[in-house]
């Protein structure tokens, strides 16, 4: 099976078919089955998927006689995604290198959510990083909760979120105080890492392509795609995707791609919108409503990261955002 | 003549990692603990000079390295892994996975003290911890048996009507860190006995596409998929292990009895019984008593799961005593007792006369002396005399202080 | 599974969206469970444990029990009570009348006789027994139709249903504990007003149903003896064939006792939790997803561009690429294709109006719920 490598730039040079078909017990409007659908296409047939615990496991499945995938595809535990890649891909290459298997390359994908890939499977991601099998690539789907066990707060979820570990009240306003964890940074800075991207999927191409570049580098390769989530964030299903766009839009989400040491931002809004829109929109921020101090506090986080993601785009280097914590 | 030549002083890490590259294993994943790391050393020389090919995992973790073998299983690779101690149990989710998911990944277990504290010394509960999920489980008695088996091992993990995989469990330092005689089989032999691993369904491309492990709703599906492993265990029980020693005794010349050793058995009033290296301390008793005319009598198991208990049963039917030597405790348990007692009482329960049964807990990691043994022995025979339920069965041994 | 011997039980099953009714279903099933409290008997509510987690749409049922039903009630079993043992089913979303409940089973399936329909919509109650008639009933039944428009007697529509509920189960409940019971928990004179008005409004319309007047039994008769003839016992692991074939039939089961009856012996089973995967291009015959539409898209194509867009951005994957088809078996009418369209060709049609040209003068799914802290 020839690998499919080629970048498309229109919609209509989407590949018609799916992998990941119709016939889930996902939520309506679920932006991380949106994610599956378009990563796989973007993966294409040759592909063996591993599905860490989660939404993208539970929700996909439920029963028996229902499974919704047409590649091979097999569970990993949650804080497994890491080593779950890695000896897919060691074992296609042993096996191709004793002449037990013809040499024919295969996609390694592994689709987990920030759950399983940001906190316990940190470790194991950060090991799949420090190694060298080709077509080999990590997708964290960021719903910024632990979505299947009912939207508990994880270490990708925003400052100012509510979610049943972090609810807010009188005595802990805010929700969550945590800062969200920038998971795509951290792994860029693995040393030789070819590829890492970050991705929304308002932008289907954009990811697409992404997951194109990922599986050729050469090297486990990383991406980090932003999924709204109508049950966690708290919006109608239908909003899914405007809510993707603002959060780029207004900067909250940034696009950025990382190429062999070489840094460069895919989305450059030329003027970034009040975060406000982004916020209003969910939910789980309506406790913020009235909190203009919190709600400012989030507009200078994201202004001044953006000083750090622009300086980024012009010198091609990576810099570590830093921004003081909440001070209420 | 020529055989005695052949053999080579290895210790235990080294007869194993011999293994494995004679099992032409493909993948391997490694963790540092202690005392089975020499096992991964010795593997990551062998590769690294060219003696073998195979992809070599550095993890960042017990449960890393015991998912990423699981992984590589189910693509059709050939596994191998270890682990001890604390170590094990970190990888404790993973193992479970792989026998559920039914994974012929083949480990070692270098069994040590868990924390806390830290321990270097010898308990079986590491290993044990998974009697119930669906491991094959060994004890090899020196490094000679681990290395045939590692390969048996294999044979039988793989084998279509089985499919679990396979721990051997090594008596901690006594095995991995000691050099003895070992003679390596014919690699002609090895072939014979070891058909290359072809899952039926493997995960690729390639092959017919599936889904692995989905979840599921019990009311659909679920008891059936645990009976399938039960009957796995039964078969691996009744017919593929028994044919696997039978074929590598053809082959080889080297004989083992299937799933029981045993030492002056027939006219054994007392037994002693253990698993693993300890083993050759019971024989030295039994020979010690037997010069005194003291009909003692020991047995030695070589699988505790699948458990032989049709096997003891049938060995002990005339034996008014049994001591278990057991590296194990069982906190809470029925008498207070350990692991390995308990396991035996539940086998050999439903026999018309039972012997006697007591137990000799070695806990902690301390060394088990001769005098210890001599004073095990002393108390069964005691027993013995006293008639059919020993006052106080259970025993801690070695410790200092009362045995309340 | 819970025997029908039970007599002494009121039951009452409450079915709502998930998520977007999850709250108030959860509501509704404690006050009925605490006015029995208060009435002196013994209660439980909980969530269809299959029903968790609450996924967007997708239906889910709280029951309350009055009474002391023995056995470890129902827990977390996914398998419909069997038997006939409810004295009210209350519907909070009027899409769910047109499908079945995520399990294939029926709004009517264990209902008693003389036992309450309450549903949450604008239309008359003879338009609902059509519908219930022609989707979600295969047995006799004589009981009773109640309809409320909740949105009449309070924004949250908990307080609609309850003083509904009330009123058809008066016979098992005090409407005074039902008022205690909201005290108890908390709710101010507005809520309590809205539930007497609603207690009082309600008109119970009586109903007699035969199963051969309904749709789903007429479908189901015929089907039983063939699903009967078992699925799947005949010999050794399956390959991809057997597995495909009892997929398939497992699929067509019109009833979930029917589709447990198909599954297979642990000896058909292929060692490793192995299942077979469709091809690609194929949709999953193993579970449609059409029940979890309140609203459907439909496509003009006099204004379609053809750009792929609903096609990209349906999370589902149910359109078609070329022509631009939405798949109704799958579609869970989410409404991103309509958001995304830019020149509006895909208009969300409730799924009344779609089917039965039924107008719901509101739609009162709440669009921002609360997340359902007890799991």
């Amino acid at each position: 099976m020839k690998e499919d490598t080629h970048l498309i730039m229109r919609p209509t040079e989407v590949n018609p078919e799916d992998y990941y078909v119709s016939g889930h017990r996902t939520c309506a409007g679920c932006g991380a089955a949106l994610g599956y659908r378009l990563v796989l296409k973007a993966a294409g047939s040759n592909t063996v998927v591993l599905g860490p615990t989660g939404c993208m496991y539970v929700a996909n499945a439920h029963q028996f006689l229902t499974s919704p995938y047409t590649v091979p595809w097999y569970h990993t535990q949650l804080g497994a995604g890491g080593p779950a890649g890695i000896g897919t891909a060691a074992a296609f290459r042993a096996l191709i290198f004793k002449g037990k298997r013809k040499n024919e390359p295969v996609n390694v994908l592994v689709y987990g959510g920030d759950g399983g890939l940001a906190d316990i499977g940190f470790s194991g991601l950060s090991m799949a990083l420090s190694y060298d099998y080709e077509h080999l690539l990590y997708v964290m789907y960021d719903n910024e909760s632990y979505a299947n066990t009912g939207i508990q707060a994880s270490s990708t979820t925003p400052f100012g979120s509510s979610t049943t570990f972090t609810p807010s009240g009188k005595v802990k306003p805010i929700g969550n105080e945590r800062m969200k964890k920038n998971v795509a940074l951290i792994a860029a800075c693995h040393p030789g890492v070819k590829y890492v991207a970050t991705a929304s999927i308002s932008h289907p191409l954009d990811l697409i392509n992404k997951v194109r570049m990922a599986l050729a580098s050469g090297r486990p390769s990383f991406i980090h795609v932003l999924v709204p989530c109508p049950k966690g964030w708290i919006h109608p299903p239908e909003e899914t995707i405007e809510i993707a766009r603002l959060a780029v839009d207004t900067g909250m989400w940034v696009l950025w791609e990382y190429k062999e040491g070489s840094f460069s931002l895919s989305a450059k809004p030329t003027k970034r919108k009040d975060i406000k829109e982004y916020i209003t929109k969910q939910g789980r921020f309506a406790h913020l409503r009235g909190n203009e101090e919190a709600i400012r506090y989030i507009q200078m986080m994201v202004d001044r990261e953006w000083e750090n993601w622009e300086e980024m785009d012009r010198t091609k280097k990576l810099i570590v955002p830093w921004v003081p914590s909440f001070q209420q | 003549m020529k055989a005695a030549i052949k053999k080579q002083m290895w210790t235990g890490a080294r007869a194993i990692a011999e293994a494995v590259r004679m099992a032409d294993v493909d993948v391997i994943a490694a963790y540092p603990i202690r005392p089975y790391t020499g096992i991964m050393n010795a593997l990551a020389s062998m590769i690294a000079k060219g003696e073998f090919q195979a992809e070599y995992i550095v993890c960042d973790s017990e449960h890393s390295q015991f998912e990423a073998v699981k992984h590589a299983s189910a693509v059709g690779a050939r596994t191998f892994v270890g682990s001890s101690g604390t170590g094990l149990i970190y990888g404790t989710e993973a193992a479970i996975v792989t026998a559920l998911g039914q994974l012929p990944v083949v480990g070692v277990v270098g069994c040590r003290a868990l924390d806390d504290p830290g321990n270097f010394g010898m308990e079986w509960n590491d290993a044990l911890l998974f009697r119930d999920v669906g491991w094959i489980m060994a004890w090899a008695r020196d490094p000679q048996e681990a290395l045939d088996m590692i390969l048996a091992a294999y044979r039988t993990a793989e084998d279509p009507k089985v499919l679990l995989p396979h721990f051997i469990a090594l008596d901690g330092a006594a095995i991995t860190h000691v050099a003895s005689p070992v003679l390596p089989p014919d690699k002609q032999h090895v072939e014979e006995f070891l058909p290359p691993y072809k899952p039926l369904h493997p995960l690729d491309p390639k092959s017919d596409s599936i889904s692995k492990a989905m979840h599921v709703a019990p009311s659909l599906i679920g008891p059936e998929q645990r009976k399938v492993l039960d009957v796995a265990m039964k078969r691996a029980k009744n017919e593929v292990i028994p044919q696997a020693w039978k074929l590598w005794g053809d082959l080889t010349g080297r004989r083992y009895p299937a799933f029981m050793d045993a030492k002056d058995l027939a006219d054994a009033e007392c037994v002693l019984l253990t698993m693993g290296a300890y083993s050759k301390n019971l024989e030295y008793v039994v020979e010690k008593y037997r010069g005194k005319n003291i009909k003692l009598g020991s047995i030695r198991l070589r699988y505790f799961r699948p458990f032989p208990a049709e096997e003891l049963k049938e060995a002990v039917k005339d034996t008014k005593a049994i001591g278990i030597v057991d590296f194990s405790y069982s906190l809470g348990s029925p008498s207070y007792g350990s692991i390995l007692y308990n396991e035996v009482k539940a086998a050999l329960y439903d026999m018309d006369t039972r012997p006697l049964i007591m137990d000799f807990i070695f806990a902690g990691g301390r060394e088990m002396t001769i005098p210890d043994l001599d004073q095990a022995t002393n108390l069964l025979i005691g027993a013995a005399k006293t008639g059919k339920n020993a006052e106080r069965p259970v025993r801690w041994m070695t410790v200092r202080g009362e045995d309340i | 599974m819970v025997s029908s011997e039970l007599e002494d039980l009121t039951w009452v099953a409450i079915h709502g969206r998930g998520v977007l009714n999850t709250a108030q279903a959860s509501q509704i099933a404690s006050v009925v469970s605490q006015a029995g409290v208060f009435a002196g008997r013994d209660a439980s509510y909980y969530m269809r444990y299959d029903d968790s987690p609450e996924r967007v749409q997708l239906p889910l049922i709280y029951y309350a029990v009055l009474g002391n039903p023995g056995i470890g009630i129902v827990l977390p079993e996914e398998v419909e009570p069997v038997g006939n043992i409810f004295d009210a089913v209350a519907v909070l979303d009027s899409s769910m009348l047109v499908h079945p409940t995520s399990q294939r089973a029926l709004l009517l399936d264990g209902v008693k006789q003389e036992s309450s329909l309450v549903v949450n919509t604008s239309l008359k109650a003879d338009l609902v027994l059509k519908l219930v008639k022609k989707f979600n009933c295969a047995q006799d039944w004589d009981g009773k139709v109640v309809t409320v428009r909740c949105s009449k007697y309070h924004p949250n529509l908990v307080f609609g249903m309850i003083g509904a509920l009330a009123k058809v189960l008066e016979d098992q409940i005090a409407f005074d504990d039902v008022v205690d019971s909201l005290e108890a928990l908390g709710q101010k004179s507005d809520a309590i007003a809205a539930v007497k008005r609603s207690h009082k409004d309600a008109a119970p319309m009586r109903v007699s149903l035969r199963a051969e007047e309904c749709d789903p039994y007429r479908l189901k008769s015929g089907l039983v003896e063939r699903y009967r003839s078992i699925c799947a016992s005949n010999g050794g692991p399956w390959d991809r064939l057997k597995y495909m074939e009892l997929k398939q039939r497992a699929a067509e089961a019109p009833t979930y006792e029917l589709r447990v009856e198909c599954m297979p012996r642990w000896e058909v089973l292929a060692p490793g939790l192995i299942e077979f995967n469709q091809k690609p291009g194929e949709r999953n015959i193993g579970f449609k997803t059409s029940f979890a539409r309140s609203f459907r898209p439909v496509q003009d194509p006099r204004l379609c561009i053809n750009c792929k867009l609903c096609h990209i951005f349906c999370p589902d994957g149910a359109i078609d690429f070329d022509p631009i088809s939405v798949d109704y078996d799958y579609c869970k009418g989410c409404g991103i294709c309509s958001t995304v369209c830019g020149p509006k060709a895909i208009t969300m049609v409730h799924e009344l109006k779609a089917l039965e040209d039924a107008d719901e003068e509101e739609i009162l799914t709440i669009r921002r719920a609360l997340i359902e802290f007890a799991y």
